[in-house]
């Protein structure tokens, strides 16, 4: 069976490493991009599971990058992940799968990850 | 004493500066004591213009009795002098023993005595002050020299009583003058509408001689907290009266009076109540009701038609200047309101950028306190630590933990989500913020285009959340436009979505938007300025959001852009009622 492939974008070295490394360890295989251009041409090369996404990044920022993605294949799983709780509520609007307010726990996410995986 | 020594004796006394009735009381003494009079007595006319003996010799015995009675004009002898204006002397053999205003049975077996009767009207060539009366018991007959000695001395007397009147009169009008005056320049002043009703109370009271002036003010358009001023104190017994002939007043739209009313008073003897009520009328609508009350035993407390005439005339003015205070006490409380939305405006604008540079660093913080915290975790799990150790990772786990604890509460704190929801005019909460902007010198070369629709619904809303969607739009405009264009403000009352909703639009005439762009411009972080936090417009769109409105944007490009605020009536709207 393949390994399911997840992408990690986020502009911060060190987060790229922790969720890697977090989710690996869930059995995941993991790439990494640090930006929306990056993600998107990582999405055009090779198809992946799911993508965690921050927002705020330099370039090309995530909810650019989550609608550029839709509408190449509005079937991707893309989960937001922000430090920004504020705009968890105005997720529903955006195109988003799920949104996942970042936290030294990433329990949260691991779940959240693992039921979009299970219902898709 | 010679006739001529006597007239030169009553014109001396005449013209003395001594008290009326002392003067009267004087020339009556003279002539009973030069003409052989016991009864020399004068009526004059009462406040109800009936004839009253007010004025006699020393020995008049007649006077005690007579002083009870009251007659109209026409009426019984005296009556019929005043009526007709001619003197009439009579002798006993001439008149039955009983006849005209002495036909009181207290007179039987005083006025038998009496030989001669004469009665002269006291009066000038127009008006008639009163009659005088001398009965003699000495005299059998009057002479002719003398009849016309006593017409002489009457005129005199009638002269005396004349200048009286006017004295009186006149003293009366440079009261209500005054306290006209006095009205006049309160109501013209800037007092506030409380001050202003206890003010009146306490003029008209002590012009009338009231013992209560209260004014109630039916109208709920000025913030009271009472409903009813008043000055001096209503007897509790009395209350009644007062609140039925205000009902009375306001029902009929005219004065009404409450004449006499005797308000038992347990073992003493009763009090007799008059009242005066009558109706503020403004724009044909009773918006207050007027009331003033006395006791007889209070002096000069008579609400006789020139005291009517005086209480309508205060009444008028109340209603021109009760305006003219409505509409100061409009404005001050326009311009009140105006810089408390100034002062929150700018308190909340400091609020603002204090919590967004809070965001700001809280959000900068979080990605390192996530790694930090999600290392020590990994630690935690991969190397097998002794105990001591392990309770160092677990210390910086907890720690970080906490941090993000705090972090969030912050953050909660900062995005302001209380929202409350007040009455909206959106015309005059655009006009606010446009007075904000007015006095702002770079806003100089703006030309602001206000298109309002008069007629706009009220909306229930958070105005200063509003008012931040519409500043942070506003400036946006002015940032596009680089401070130099015209921004037009529409409002509207439009259907959207088959739903009645109010509508306000702002255009500028910076060119539009990059058509790029126009599709990320409500996403958070989004932002073509140099320095922008891209925060604005997704905040906006969250608070119209959360009003269950929508924000649409027109881009014109080339020319400028129009963004329209749409918020529902039905779940904004309150009911007219309030207003």
């Amino acid at each position: 069976m393949n390994a399911i492939k997840i992408l990690v974008v986020d502009d911060e070295d060190n987060i790229r490493f922790l969720f890697k490394e977090e989710l690996e360890e869930e059995g995941y295989q993991i790439e990494m991009a640090s930006n929306g251009f990056e993600a998107i041409e990582k999405v055009k090369g090779s198809k992946f599971d799911l993508i965690v996404m921050d927002i705020k990044m330099p370039g090309m920022d995530g909810i650019q990058a989550l609608n550029e993605i839709k509408n190449m294949n509005k079937d991707q799983l893309v989960v937001l992940c922000s430090a920004y709780g504020e705009f968890k509520q105005d997720f529903s609007s955006w195109v988003s799968d799920a949104y996942v307010v970042k936290s030294a726990d990433l329990s949260e996410m691991k779940q959240t990850i693992k039921k979009l995986l299970e219902i898709n | 004493m010679k006739p001529v020594d006597l007239l030169g004796k009553i014109i001396e006394i005449s013209h003395s500066n001594l008290e009326i009735t002392s003067r009267i009381n004087a020339i009556l003494n003279i002539i009973a004591r030069e003409m052989d009079f016991d009864e020399v007595i004068v009526f004059t006319y009462d406040e109800d213009k009936r004839l009253t003996c007010k004025y006699m010799n020393q020995k008049s015995s007649l006077f005690k009795i007579l002083c009870t009675y009251r007659c109209h004009i026409g009426e019984g002898i005296v009556g019929g002098i005043a009526q007709k204006r001619m003197p009439q002397f009579f002798s006993k053999r001439d008149i039955p023993l009983r006849f005209g205003c002495l036909f009181y049975p207290e007179l039987d077996g005083c006025i038998e005595k009496y030989k001669t009767f004469s009665f002269l009207p006291l009066t000038d060539d127009s008006y008639l002050y009163g009659v005088l009366a001398a009965c003699s018991s000495t005299r059998e007959t009057m002479h002719d020299s003398e009849k016309i000695l006593l017409s002489i001395i009457s005129r005199e007397v009638g002269g005396i009583l004349k200048a009286y009147e006017l004295l009186i009169s006149s003293k009366k009008r440079i009261s209500e003058l005054a306290t006209l005056s006095e009205l006049g320049k309160l109501l013209t002043s800037n007092i506030e509408p409380h001050a202003l009703f206890r003010n009146i109370g306490l003029i008209v009271a002590k012009a009338l001689n009231a013992s209560f002036v209260t004014i109630r003010m039916e109208h709920a358009f000025l913030k009271f907290d009472l409903h009813r001023i008043t000055y001096g104190e209503i007897d509790p017994a009395t209350e009644n009266h007062v609140n039925r002939l205000e009902k009375d007043a306001i029902q009929q739209k005219r004065a009404v009076t409450l004449k006499n009313y005797l308000l038992d008073q347990g073992d003493a003897s009763p009090i007799d109540i008059s009242m005066y009520s009558t109706p503020i009328i403004s724009k044909n609508k009773v918006i207050g009701v007027i009331t003033i009350g006395g006791t007889k035993s209070q002096q000069n407390f008579i609400l006789e038609r020139s005291e009517q005439y005086l209480v309508n005339n205060i009444v008028n003015y109340i209603t021109n200047g009760f305006e003219n205070t409505l509409l100061n006490s409009k404005l001050r409380d326009v311009i009140e309101e105006l810089n408390n939305a100034q002062k929150r405006l700018i308190e909340q604008e400091k609020f603002r950028s204090l919590g967004e540079m809070t965001a700001n660093i809280a959000h900068e913080i979080k990605n390192p306190l996530v790694i930090i915290g999600g290392f020590a975790k990994r630690l935690a799990k991969k190397v097998a630590l002794d105990r001591t150790e392990n309770r160092y990772v677990d210390i910086i786990i907890k720690e970080v933990s906490r941090l993000e604890t705090i972090l969030n509460e912050i953050l909660d704190y900062v995005k302001e989500t209380h929202t409350s929801r007040e009455i909206c005019n959106m015309n005059d909460c655009i006009d606010e913020i446009l007075y904000l902007f007015s006095s702002v010198p770079t806003w100089d070369k703006i030309e602001i285009d206000k298109e309002i629709d008069c007629n706009l619904p009220t909306i229930m809303c958070d105005i200063q959340q509003i008012k931040q969607v519409f500043i942070n739009m506003l400036v946006n405009a002015y940032e596009a436009m680089h401070g130099v264009g015209k921004i037009t403000i529409r409002t509207e009352q439009t259907v959207l979505d088959n739903n009645p909703c109010l509508a306000v639009s702002i255009t500028d005439t910076g060119g539009g938007i990059d058509l790029t762009a126009i599709d990320d411009i409500f996403n958070p972080f989004f932002t073509t300025k140099e320095k922008g936090t891209g925060l604005g417009l997704a905040i906006s769109n969250r608070i119209i959001m959360n009003h269950l409105g929508r924000i649409e944007v027109k881009n014109m490009a080339g020319k400028g852009v129009t963004f329209f605020v749409y918020l529902p009536l039905k779940e904004n709207t309150i009911k007219e009622e309030f207003l």
